[in-house]
């Protein structure tokens, strides 16, 4: 445990947010969502200028572009500069990268919808803006041009897979290695970009003079110097602009403040941070760079800011430069800008995630490079402000080890408290840590470990393909679907193998085989994709920006993160719905091979007519008593642990060489809402196209009849140890909380899971009346946050059918 | 081997003693309090309850009961309890949860099969296994041996009890029991008849008892609008545990509170505190502080 200095601590629970913040909230909640169309103005000129030239010029040409000309603005609210668009909300697109991925914009109506519930108004000449890019780019980009080459490969099979849901994401999110992961802060802060510049330059020049001949290394660096110079060019534009605005500023305070932005825009991030208001100003800019670069699925994100930020922070506080106050303010402006930071999505990104913000996450506590655990002052105060900001983005994760202190659990808990909403959630480092290290990853590099979206972990120093390529998950509900019907899924369509007709299946075995059969076909299709992807994507994108920012390798490789690498580059799989499927293959043992209640004709005649007829209902009482995980049974615990294991073996065993093989983290979003649509009714007693279970440790909602102690039983027996992740969500009413007695309890309780090797677990803490009246009347509860898989959103921005999900599923009333 | 009843075996329970405790409901009591939120402890046989809610009207109980002690005439569900004797058989095959029975017979091994599996909860938390009801103490032999198991494991016990037991059964129990919540209902032993239906000079002996013998023990009051709430009652509640000593000042008050109300629907039974409001909080704060002032260490449980 590190020395840390307990006053701050007392101190931290003291402050408030400032009336500076508290505006801009207000400002946040009242605004109408905007959609800025500069960016797109910018990528189609750049790019008609560009024609004819190497693609990794262009792409860097393209960012320069956008950071030297589009529109910027520092709100009266701001003290750090660097905002994606100039309003207080606002969204660009990302033509460039999706091609024609908006529908909405060739409608005549002024209708655009961005968003799961925003419309928005755009002006003539914006909607031509946006016409113009989306005709240029149009069939050209790297996901279009990659469902081509599976066309090819494959014909329709892609299409219809991601139809049935069978698999996500599709192509359209623009999700490219390293896209959604954390850049080197730490390596930004202390050399400043103009280090990055040098680098390349050094390696430039010795290309010339050692006569090298790989000539996109050579456009590679080139690229690097064209988008650092452009990201200093950038800062200073805000420096310019800053100035300007001081000297017709009144206000004798404002002008100060605008002076001083000015003077660290020219510092930072050029130039080593040497403040922590200076950090902060440097990760601003270099954040709506990567954006700008890529705004798809593509917010910066803090990682573990508790750590690389320390010391700027402790310095500065411990010799007066700042005050605890001014740090949590303007700690509180970029976590709270990068919060509300949103983006146009993809239509099917919109369905599986639900959410309106773009991700972003911030990682507190857990061990250092020796194993030592790291939780300070800072990562304090970070949870402090994330419980006073009491937005539904970050998510933040506490790295939970044996060394965890009590204070931090403790303030855990109360931010949990305050946010209502399970921020932050606790994931356990050492299982992280000895799965990265049993793949072979160095153990002083994978105590670096952070959150990627939500649970999902990754390395900061490596490229991060987790949702590139097609992959992200597979859904074993639309699986077993495939089982039920030979092979063809829910549209009618044949995406599965031919497993044989289920009516004639003798034993319980005979299915369970059946499932294997085809969770290796559709996975070995899926890698297959993803390996072509690989090949097709690179020669359409590049991410120069990010590949010089997020890997320390690509500089000495001279390759742009498009294209992967074998050592650096990881993959991962989440094989989801895994306790949906245990609890209805159970259903089906008991039912049909045990105890001999039904036939499985009559059963799956009764699952395709979901529940309808005249036994219909009483079919489907049968299946829900049967035995359920989540209560501490043997038997369906341990069938959850062998489907978890045995496909888990089924992706280990796939070759994925020259690459890493992939891995398996059961993280779940709010993707069961998604995946529901993928599978008919369950012998678990769920009806065709309802929500699947959220998170993939959760028990299916109303099933867990035991109380929350005996689900997590059920969830350590479940085991799901190969996993590196899982979600285990639990919904409490929050008078569980209310006495300074039962919060140290629930720290027992969180600390007795994870000490016996629990991964996951996060809470939710609202009263199911709540909930209720908040969805008849949204207006009264905005700020109610709830949390759905790995993060949490808006109770009143969910689609109605995720509301009742939540609704329904089993509060433990104590 | 000996069985009892049990209607409950509820984990994650923190507002039965210290930590996270596994509370298992005993069924049975030798009071009849008029404020009782499990009235389906009262009675010590097993009962079968009806909730009209999850009723769908599918006629299979009828069909299955061995008795025919359910009707739907009228169509309305009825069950004769002079007929019924809670067999089970309708509950077992209700697909909708709307009958429910009350009471399964369970032996010391099986309820320790129970408890023993949140022991890592028990050990993180100071927790453990507590007994309640209904009254556990009509079983002290059930209890001295669950206990036993349980120091066996080094698991912390502890007994919630109305106090109107025999004396024997105190002291058989008093060796394993590392907590007691003790229910001091009210101090005028004639309204505490007019509530309970048994007067309180043995729950007071009891206490006293208790004391005596250096058990640690939290007195707990149920607060009830009107009925022990006055000014009268305190003062006397606050002198009695004054009079036992140093070691009897803590006291907590469990708020009235109308959870127990579908429960007496789903039995046939009147719920006579129907129309009672729950006291608001600056009326609960105001009899803490007057236990305070007159020396009590008052807690309000929440």
């Amino acid at each position: 445990m590190k020395d840390i200095d307990t006053s701050l601590l007392g101190k931290i629970d003291e402050l408030t947010l400032s009336e500076r913040i508290r505006n801009w909230k207000k400002a946040v909640n009242s605004s109408e969502w905007k959609l800025f169309a500069d960016r797109e103005r910018w990528t189609a000129s750049s790019w008609q200028e560009t024609e004819g030239q190497d693609i990794q010029i262009r792409r860097a040409r393209l960012l320069e572009k956008i950071l030297e000309n589009i529109e910027i603005r520092i709100q009266d609210c701001d003290t750090i500069a660097g905002r994606l668009a100039p309003d207080i909300i606002g969204c660009a697109t990302s033509f460039d990268i999706s091609g024609d991925y908006i529908k909405d914009i060739w409608k005549d109506d002024d209708q655009l919808n961005v968003t799961m519930d925003a419309n928005v108004g755009l002006d003539k000449e914006s909607i031509e803006i946006l016409r113009n890019s989306a005709r240029l780019f149009a069939g050209k980009t790297a996901p279009e041009m990659t469902y081509k080459a599976w066309e090819e490969a494959a014909g329709s099979w892609a299409r219809d897979a991601e139809k049935a849901k069978l698999k996500d994401p599709t192509l359209d999110v623009g999700i490219f290695g390293q896209c959604t992961s954390v850049l080197m802060w730490e390596k930004i802060l202390k050399k400043g970009v103009r280090s990055f510049i040098d680098e390349a330059k050094v390696r430039i020049e010795n290309f010339k003079k050692n006569h090298e001949t790989e000539i996109d290394k050579l456009y590679f660096w080139e690229s690097a110097v064209i988008v650092c110079e452009a990201a200093i060019k950038h800062a200073s534009r805000y420096a310019d602009l800053a100035a300007g605005m001081a000297e017709k500023e009144a206000d004798e305070g404002r002008k100060t403040e605008l002076l001083e932005i000015s003077r660290i825009c020219r510092q930072v991030p050029e130039f080593p941070a040497k403040s922590f208001r200076e950090a902060l100003q440097c990760m601003a800019i270099i954040g709506v760079c990567k954006n700008y670069e890529n705004p798809m699925h593509n917010n910066p994100q803090w990682g573990r800011g508790d750590q690389y930020l320390y010391s700027y922070f402790i310095e500065d506080i411990k010799s007066g430069a700042i005050t605890l106050e001014k740090a949590s303010d303007l700690l509180s402006e970029l976590v709270g800008r990068w919060g509300t930071q949103t983006f146009v999505a993809a239509e099917s990104l919109k369905e599986s995630h639900q959410i309106n913000f773009a991700i972003n996450n911030i990682m507190v506590g857990g061990v250092d490079k020796t194993g030592t655990d790291a939780s300070n002052e800072l990562s304090y105060l970070f949870l402090h402000v994330v419980g006073l900001l009491q937005l539904s983005s970050p998510t933040v994760g506490l790295r939970w080890n044996k060394e965890t202190p009590e204070w931090m659990m403790n303030k855990a808990i109360r931010t949990n408290m305050s946010t209502r909403g399970g921020i932050p959630l606790f994931e356990n480092d050492e299982v992280v840590i000895s799965h990265f290290v049993e793949d072979g990853i160095p153990v002083e590099e994978a105590r670096e470990w952070c959150g990627l979206g939500c649970v999902y972990p990754c390395l900061p120093s490596r490229a991060e393909h987790y949702g590139a390529e097609g992959v992200a998950a597979f859904n074993m509900a639309a699986l077993l679907h495939l089982v039920f019907h030979n092979g063809v899924d829910i549209n009618g369509t044949l995406t599965g193998v031919e497993t044989g007709d289920p009516r004639e299946f003798k034993t319980f075995d005979d299915i369970y085989n059946a499932l294997m059969e085809q969770i290796k076909y559709i996975t070995r299709r899926i890698f297959w994709l993803a390996a072509i992807a690989r090949k097709e994507q690179p020669k359409h994108m590049r991410l120069p920006f990010l590949s010089v920012m997020g890997i320390e390798k690509t500089m000495e490789n001279g390759r742009d993160l498009l294209f992967p690498h074998p050592d650096y580059s990881m993959f991962g799989i989440s094989d989801r719905a895994i306790v949906d499927v245990a609890d209805s293959l159970m259903a089906v043992k008991k039912l049909v091979f045990e105890e001999k209640k039904l036939t499985l004709a009559e059963l799956l005649d009764t699952l395709d007519s979901n529940f309808e007829g005249a036994r219909g209902e009483e079919i489907r009482q049968m299946c829900i008593s049967q035995p359920k995980y989540g209560n501490d049974m043997d038997e369906i615990d341990s069938l959850v642990g062998k489907i978890s294991k045995d496909s888990y073996d089924i992706i280990r065993s796939y070759d994925n060489a020259p690459y890493r093989k992939y891995l398996v983290a059961r993280e779940g979003l709010a993707w069961h809402y998604f995946g529901g649509l993928g599978a008919g009714a369950l012998p678990n007693g769920r009806k065709a196209l309802e929500p699947l279970n959220d998170g993939s440790l959760s028990p299916m909602r109303g099933a867990d009849k035991k109380g929350p102690t005996a689900v997590l039983r059920s969830a350590l027996k479940a085991g799901s140890n190969e996993s590196y992740a899982s979600v285990l969500n639990q919904k409490f009413s929050s008078s569980i909380v209310q006495s300074e007695e039962s919060i140290g309890k629930l720290v027992a309780y969180t600390n007795a899971f994870m000490g016996n090797n629990g991964s996951h677990i996060q809470y939710n803490m609202v009263d199911t009346n709540e909930l209720r009246d908040a969805k008849v009347n949204p207006e009264k509860h905005k700020d109610l946050i709830v949390r759905i898989g790995g993060f949490s959103a808006y109770f009143t921005q969910l689609s109605p059918g995720i509301q009742d999900d939540v609704i329904n599923r089993s509060e433990h009333n104590i | 081997m000996d069985t009892v009843y049990i209607t409950n075996i509820q984990g994650y329970s923190i507002h039965d003693g210290p930590g996270i405790r596994t509370v298992v409901f005993f069924k049975g009591c030798p009071l009849s309090c008029k404020w009782c939120a499990n009235p389906e402890c009262i009675s010590g046989k097993p009962q079968v309850g009806f909730i009209e809610l999850l009723c769908k009207g599918c006629g299979k109980c009828v069909e299955t009961c061995p008795r025919d002690a359910i009707n739907t005439k009228e169509g309305k569900h009825r069950i004769d309890y002079s007929l019924c004797d809670a067999c089970g058989k309708c509950s077992d095959n209700c697909s909708y949860g709307a009958l429910v029975k009350y009471g399964n017979p369970m032996t010391v091994d099986e309820v320790w099969d129970e408890v023993r599996r949140d022991k890592m909860f028990y050990d993180e938390s100071g927790g453990g296994v507590t007994v309640s009801g209904g009254e556990p103490l009509l079983h002290p032999d059930f209890v001295r041996e669950l206990f036993e198991l349980c120091h066996g494991e080094k698991i912390n016990t502890c007994i919630e009890t109305c106090g109107n037991v025999n004396s024997t059964a105190l002291r058989e129990v008093l060796p394993v029991t590392d907590y007691f919540l003790f229910d001091l209902k009210h101090l005028d032993s004639e309204i505490h008849r007019k509530y309970t239906g048994h007067p309180n000079d043995r729950i007071l002996e009891n206490a006293a008892l208790l004391i005596e013998n250096n058990a640690d023990v939290i007195f707990r009051n149920p607060l009830i609008p009107g009925v022990n709430d006055t000014d009268t009652n305190i003062e006397a509640t606050a002198e009695f545990l004054k009079g036992l000593g140093a070691n009897a000042l803590r006291f907590e008050l469990m708020p009235f509170h109308r959870m127990g109300k579908d429960k007496y629907r789903a039995l046939n039974r009147e719920y006579l505190l129907g129309d009672l409001e729950i006291m608001d909080n600056e009326t609960l704060e105001k009899i803490k502080d007057a236990y305070i002032d007159r020396g009590i260490n008052c807690t309000i449980s929440r």
